[in-house]
């Protein structure tokens, strides 16, 4: 019987906690990048940024109280819903910068790469715990999940978005190898996709692609594009120094030196206005997220459980890692979010989505 | 479903694993930070605070378009832009006051102007004048420091030698508008930005991708208010950024003779119409003018917009090059086509005879000769000479309408001639199958014998014209027409040159060329010829006049007389030639609209290009012709006299290429030590 007290007594508040104070630093932030000088046309951003996070905290509340058993349920048909909806945003999406990324019902546009990111995380969970679930994994138990991943992922990088369908193959690796992959696949594995990146790079890429990893590896290669981009972050991230400037005092991103302040780069406005300090705290928090993730990750009691929570972490980390190492230069500009901080209604609602379905499973936890 | 956690368990050393690489992640992520913030923070700092970073096109010299001769005939001019940089811009009010002053407009249309770039970037300029004098652009340096934001931009626009009258041919330039970028992306698959300019029409269009060149890009440093400070090259903090220098256009050399297409040009003040000139040997245009005509000048230096109107509304169509753009009724010119094409087909030969009382009857309808009162007994040397309608009927009456497309075709009529300049039209040459599938209605024989007389739907554009006569004057090999001799590199190397192509050529009888020929010529020479008027000195014209009704008349109406018609009514006149008749160098053909009478109207200005093409690279040969013409010898007398006494055409004054012993070219111009063309400021 659903007790509503019961439920609020054992309820989980961490994740929804640590997001909640993450997204209050990410909205202090964004208003801050768009009203540190002179008025300019991204004013209202922050509210509608703000109507998103409420949006998305009740679909995840919601999502929290669902018993786990059906997510396991709904594996297989999300993972159908967002196959289709890719298939629907390469026949009548809408473009956006020279990437056709969005589908649109009525006023509202929507990501569908984003719920992919879920529904794999779902469904291979669900496969992983269901075929043969003592076996360490080798290339033969590899071979479906491979496939079940590849299809969306392909789909995505010929919208063209190369950043998320490479998200998802990381995704889908972290997850097989927690789930025990064996040590030689992985050796094997990690050789075949040096030759097969290699033959990407020379053969799948779109012009643009390649030359934002070009300007990476060699920036004299084309300043024009991601190499000011690149070096105009860094200024700012540098400039940040010790302290930081303070709120609403950043000049690289007021200035638009900054291409798309509001998104990919709101980590570098950061840590302009904020400095060392600042990113030491906001890193905290993230890592705080991820080791409370892992810790439910080892101490739920069925595997289904478990895999989706490592999977969740592993759409969380690698948001969080590859945003900030290209923003500081440690990688290149492929596009990436800041979770719970970029501008961007789609991928906060993902996070309210995994926040909710985390919470559910930590709740159950608890239930004997 | 209890009982998994043993094997929950069991995946602690992945987790592990996994939390080590996180927090190692992390590691190296705030190790790069602090190298930022804390080891390089306070040079970051400084870059931020003091130093700006902008990147400036380097915006690539256009190639230029030289004649024939080595003669410049468009300049790249530096002119100046007032422009605002809003985010630098300090005391608004005082400022845009002061500016507003100096600019001599209201403050008003300045703040409109930056109102309307509101949405962008505030580091964009906003171009608040275009092309300021040079006044101007001396106080706004001056008093640089009371306007704060405001600056001078330096833009190069395109000026051309002699303004309207290579309009249509040269093309001008403008600059994209920010909608239009995609579409032409598409077009040419080039990475279009803000600010390019691109060819549009004539050579400008056609060679755009070669003139254009690479622009290339520069890394500033400007200070807090928007100064350059300098040029930023890769070093340790910017390791990543290099500047690129730009990469001159290429330029194009013409085979058009400026002397030549002045000539025509003029020739042509107050008329609206087309001449278009060939070199009978080798199809290479020597000079082609289209009229009304523009100042192409203007599309570049900013007073465009209102130009462009003035263009577009303008009932005349300026924009339109009548040379290759525009179809026109041949009328008498076509009638040489109709004589061959019966005297090869066996329908008449130089003795059949027709007696012409002004009109020939077929069926219900009289056709009218254009001399109402007739021309008595004609052969086909005599309907020639004087264009007698009713001679071509009686082969109208005779001849399938197929035959004539036939022979038309030979002549390259109905057909792109492939010149390499944008939007050539085909023109019309009817057959049966064109009428059947057109209209649904079968062919009627009374169309035929409007058609022998290059009328109804029988249309030419003025290349095509010419082409027919430089046919005509070669007998039978049909040229490619190209206006373009080479193109070359700016240290003279030549990177494409067009050689002279053959269409195709055709055999017919030698004796029906001589008929043409001889016809030809009676007409501008001997007494009673239609071209009589255009006779000239030292130019030895064979020619024909051409009238063609642009509407058709009611009986009565026909013979009125053509000026005192509503000019919109009037008939076009036309005049096709080629010179000298002994052996033919240049091929010319001359439509005026609404000019009643071919040979009033085109008449001199077939002769002024002739005599200005001949007088300039014929003069020698000129004292034979001028002999020949006091001798007033016919047309079997300059025969026998070529024959025996040879004198060698030779070319004069023609622009050899001269080559060093290395091969390579030689020009007579010079070229800066850079390798630009130099070229001096228009005033």
């Amino acid at each position: 019987m659903f007790n509503f007290r019961e439920e609020l007594k054992r309820y989980d508040y961490s994740f929804f906690g640590i997001c909640t104070a993450i997204f209050i630093i990410g909205i202090l932030n964004l208003y801050s990048a768009t009203h540190s000088q002179g008025i300019g046309p991204e004013e209202g951003l922050y509210k509608t940024q703000i109507v998103w996070f409420i949006l998305s905290w009740i679909v995840g509340i919601v999502v929290s109280f669902i018993q786990p058993k059906n997510f396991f349920r709904l594996a297989y048909p999300s993972y159908l819903i967002s196959v289709v909806l890719l298939v629907m945003v390469l026949v009548v999406g809408h473009s956006a910068l020279g990437g056709q990324r969005w589908i649109g019902f009525g006023s509202l546009k929507f990501q569908p790469s984003e719920i992919t990111k879920i529904a794999m995380v779902l469904i291979l969970s669900r496969w992983y715990s269901k075929a043969s679930p003592e076996q360490e994994i080798g290339f033969r138990e590899l071979i479906i999940p491979f496939l079940i991943t590849f299809i969306p992922a392909m789909m995505i990088i010929v919208q063209p978005d190369l950043g998320t369908g490479m998200l998802v193959m990381l995704i889908f690796f972290i997850i097989t190898f927690y789930r025990k992959l064996k040590w030689k696949t992985i050796t094997i594995m990690a050789i075949i996709a040096m030759i097969g990146a290699t033959v990407v790079y020379n053969f799948g890429l779109r012009e643009y692609q390649k030359k934002r990893i070009t300007t990476f590896i060699d920036p004299e290669f084309d300043a024009k594009g991601s190499g000011y981009n690149a070096i105009q972050s860094k200024i700012a991230i540098g400039s940040g120094q010790f302290f930081g400037k303070g709120f609403r005092r950043s000049s690289q991103g007021a200035l638009n030196y900054l291409p798309e302040n509001h998104t990919d780069f709101i980590f570098a406005i950061f840590n302009e206005e904020h400095g060392f300090v600042g990113s030491i705290f906001l890193i905290a928090l993230y890592i705080a997220l991820f080791y409370r993730l892992l810790w439910l990750a080892s101490n739920v009691n069925k595997i289904f459980d478990s895999v989706v929570v490592v999977g969740i972490l592993a759409i969380f980390f690698c948001h969080t890692m590859i945003n900030m190492s290209m923003v500081s230069g440690l990688m290149p500009i492929v596009g990436v979010p800041l979770p719970l901080m970029s501008y961007g209604g789609s991928n906060l609602l993902t996070f309210g989505i995994c926040c909710g379905i985390v919470t559910s499973i930590s709740n159950a936890r608890n239930l004997f | 479903m209890f009982g998994e956690d043993d094997l929950v368990r069991s995946h602690q050393e992945r987790a592990d694993i996994i939390l080590n690489v996180i927090v190692i992640s992390f590691a190296i992520l705030l190790a790069r930070l602090w190298y930022l913030q804390i080891y390089h923070g306070k040079m970051f700092f400084n870059y931020s605070l003091e130093n700006r970073l902008r990147k400036d096109v380097v915006r690539a010299p256009r190639g230029m378009i030289f004649s024939r001769n080595n003669v410049l005939l468009t300049h790249n001019v530096p002119r100046f832009d007032a422009i605002i940089t809003p985010q630098y811009l300090e005391g608004d009010d005082e400022t845009i006051g002061y500016l507003s002053k100096i600019l001599e407009t209201t403050p008003e249309s300045i703040v409109k102007t930056l109102k309307k770039y509101q949405g962008q970037a505030k580091y964009i300029p906003v171009v608040i004048k275009k092309n300021i004098s040079r006044r101007e652009v001396a106080i706004l340096e001056t008093e640089s420091s009371k306007l704060p934001g405001v600056s001078v931009e330096t833009f190069i626009s395109r000026e051309y030698t002699d303004k309207d009258s290579g309009a249509h041919l040269l093309g001008y330039i403008s600059e994209i508008s920010q909608e239009k970028i995609p579409r032409y992306r598409d077009r040419d698959k080039y990475d279009y930005k803000q600010g390019d300019f691109i060819g549009q029409g004539g050579i400008e269009l056609q060679y755009d991708l070669e003139i254009r060149g690479q622009d290339g890009y520069q890394f500033m440093e400007v200070d807090a208010r928007g100064r350059a400070r300098r040029h930023v090259t890769s070093d340790d903090l910017y390791s990543g950024i290099d500047n690129k220098p730009a990469e001159p256009g290429k330029n194009v050399r013409l085979t058009i003779d400026r002397d030549v297409q002045l000539a025509a040009y003029h020739a042509l003040d107050g008329k609206d119409g087309a001449a278009v000139a060939v070199d009978v040997e080798s199809g290479e245009i020597i000079a082609m003018v289209s009229r009304p005509a523009y100042d192409p000048s203007n599309f570049s230096t900013g007073l465009s917009s209102n130009y462009w109107g003035q263009l577009v509304m303008d009932e005349k169509r300026p924009l339109r090059d009548r040379t290759i753009q525009e179809h026109y009724s041949p009328g008498s010119t076509f009638k040489p086509l109709t004589a061959i094409a019966a005297l090869e087909e066996g329908i008449v030969d130089e003795n059949t005879k027709v007696v012409c009382n002004g009109g020939y009857r077929m069926g219900g309808r009289v056709f009218h000769c254009w001399k109402k009162e007739g021309h008595g007994v004609v052969d086909v040397l005599r309907a020639l000479k004087e264009s007698c309608d009713v001679y071509f009927y009686s082969i109208g009456n005779k001849i399938d309408i197929d035959v004539i497309y036939k022979y038309a075709t030979l002549f390259g009529m109905g057909q792109r001639l492939g010149i390499v300049l944008p939007r050539e039209t085909k023109g019309l040459i009817p057959n049966r199958q064109w009428k059947k599938e057109q209209t649904g209605v079968e062919w009627q024989k009374g169309e035929t014998l409007s058609c022998v007389i290059g009328q109804s739907f029988v249309n030419v554009t003025p290349l095509q014209l010419t082409m027919f006569y430089a046919t005509l004057a070669n007998e039978g090999k049909l040229w490619r027409p190209h206006v373009v001799k080479e193109v070359f590199s700016n240290s003279g190397q030549v990177l494409k040159r067009v050689e002279p192509e053959l269409i195709h050529q055709f055999k017919i009888h030698k004796r029906t060329w001589d008929i043409v020929h001889e016809a030809l010529f009676n007409t501008a020479n001997a007494p009673g010829g239609t071209a009589g008027a255009s006779k000239g000195i030292g130019i030895q014209m064979a020619a024909k006049t051409g009238t063609a009704q642009v509407i058709s008349f009611s009986a009565d109406k026909i013979f009125n007389k053509c000026e005192n018609q509503e000019y919109k009514y009037r008939n076009n006149g036309l005049f096709a030639a080629y010179a000298p008749a002994g052996s033919p160098k240049i091929a010319v053909s001359v439509v005026i609209e609404h000019g009643c009478h071919g040979a009033s109207a085109g008449g001199p200005v077939a002769k002024a290009i002739i005599s200005a093409y001949m007088n300039k690279y014929y003069p020698s040969y000129q004292k034979k012709i001028i002999a020949q013409e006091n001798a007033k010898m016919s047309w079997s007398q300059i025969q026998e006299d070529n024959r025996a006494n040879p004198v060698p055409m030779v070319l004069e004054n023609d622009t050899k290429d001269y080559f060093d012993e290395t091969g390579k070219l030689i020009r007579p111009y010079t070229l800066e030590k850079g390798g630009q063309v130099q070229t001096g400021p228009l005033e």
